[in-house]
């Protein structure tokens, strides 16, 4: 039972999202900081700003920008995904009142993308 | 590549460095990144931002399967943190860099002192992998407990308040927290921290939460709370793929590295060491926010 006295199933799956997330992301940083070394690459030099559109392209030519951007992406939407699984996981429960709230904290981020697009 | 290599190796100091002192990495990476490479310092907290994230999200996976944070608490306070957060991402690209300097100068004079008043005390608390404040085995040893114990026995918790409690505890005066976790988003998503500093003593002192309780659970809020802000930085722009990569590669193994090392290091030496590398960043930072470097 968890503190509670509700039964417990939440906690490890969200604890799986965050490992798997972490490590999945900082796999693919990894590989994106080996080829931007190992090509010579400063990272002083600048890298290109974050774009979706040369994303895809990037990754096919192994361009360290291309693994560097989809996992820092990974990285920052990793606790996001843990908090949409949550809010998944208390209405299943029927807990409505921390879905409500996972639901705002979700909005919350929304709104900095939205301000940070609309400020940008 | 030497510059590259560079970054690695110093991402993997400060993250052992701050595991093993249970500081979090944040501290160390702004002005690793700005002292040491140049950066300018809003970019160097984007970065350190997402080195953050990476360390509290592998910490904060364990204590959730080791059921030490408490959940539910963590995503209501998480709710007012993460909105200070979006605050503080606007707030940062309005002021001035420089007064950015001045706070986070400021940050680490009281980081600084804490470490030395804890210098005074054994230094035989345990070392974590999440951002502890250094005060934190202080506050217990001061008391704080009792503190807490009061807290707790001022009003009864019911109703959505009483499902926030945990084992032997219940949560009190919420709204007061609340304030204080928007103040914790703010001070991470502007300094590029995790804000454990103020969400621990927050949930230990004011709420009545075990301190190793409020540490798992600060843990989990750091996440969120450095990914709302951090997405105000991409989205507008302030924030470099080819510094953050090798960097927070270094901050998540020398996290891993500290986590397993730190016992076996002694504490006390690290900490006077830790206390000289504040002060003197501290005072780089005063000459930043001074124009004088």
């Amino acid at each position: 039972m968890t503190t509670t006295g509700r039964p417990e199933a939440l906690e490890p799956a969200l604890a799986r999202v965050l490992q798997v997330g972490t490590y999945l992301s900082i796999g693919l940083v990894a590989i994106g900081s080996l080829l931007l070394i190992a090509g010579g690459g400063s990272p002083l030099a600048g890298g290109p700003p974050l774009s979706l559109s040369t994303l895809r392209g990037d990754l096919l030519a192994l361009r360290p920008a291309g693994f560097l951007w989809l996992g820092i992406l990974g990285i920052v939407l990793t606790p996001a995904l843990r908090v949409a699984t949550a809010l998944l996981g208390f209405w299943r429960r029927g807990e409505r009142a921390m879905a409500g709230i996972a639901l705002l904290i979700l909005a919350v981020v929304a709104a900095g993308v939205v301000s940070g697009l609309l400020a940008g | 590549m030497e510059v590259g290599l560079l970054m690695l190796a110093g991402g993997i100091a400060a993250g052992a460095f701050g595991s093993i002192l249970g500081l979090g990495g944040g501290l160390l990476i702004v002005p690793l990144l700005t002292l040491g490479f140049g950066l300018p310092l809003r970019e160097a907290v984007g970065v350190s931002l997402v080195c953050v994230i990476v360390t509290s999200s592998a910490s904060a996976g364990v204590y959730l399967q080791r059921r030490q944070a408490n959940l539910r608490l963590g995503m209501v306070l998480e709710l007012f943190t993460a909105a200070g957060a979006v605050v503080g991402g606007a707030i940062a690209f309005l002021i001035d860099e420089r007064l950015l300097a001045g706070l986070f100068a400021l940050l680490l004079v009281y980081v600084a002192a804490t470490m030395l008043q804890g210098l005074r005390q054994p230094a035989d608390e345990p070392a974590t992998d999440d951002e502890t404040p250094p005060h934190a085995h202080l506050a217990l040893e001061a008391g704080a407990d009792a503190a807490a114990e009061e807290g707790r026995t001022g009003e009864p918790a019911g109703g959505f308040l009483a499902e926030l409690g945990g084992p032997g505890y219940d949560v009190t005066r919420l709204p007061v927290a609340a304030l204080g976790s928007v103040g914790a988003g703010v001070a991470s998503a502007l300094l590029g921290i995790g804000g454990g500093l103020i969400k621990v003593p927050l949930m230990h002192l004011v709420l009545g939460v075990p301190l190793r309780v409020a540490t798992a659970t600060s843990n989990l809020m750091i996440g969120i709370t450095a990914s709302a802000s951090a997405i105000v930085y991409l989205v507008r722009g302030g924030f470099d793929a080819y510094v953050a990569g090798p960097t927070a590669i270094g901050v998540f193994v020398g996290a891993s590295l500290g986590s397993r090392l730190g016992h076996r290091v002694g504490q006390r030496a690290l900490r006077v060491l830790f206390v000289l590398v504040l002060a003197y960043t501290a005072i780089e930072m005063v000459r930043r926010a001074a124009g004088m470097s």
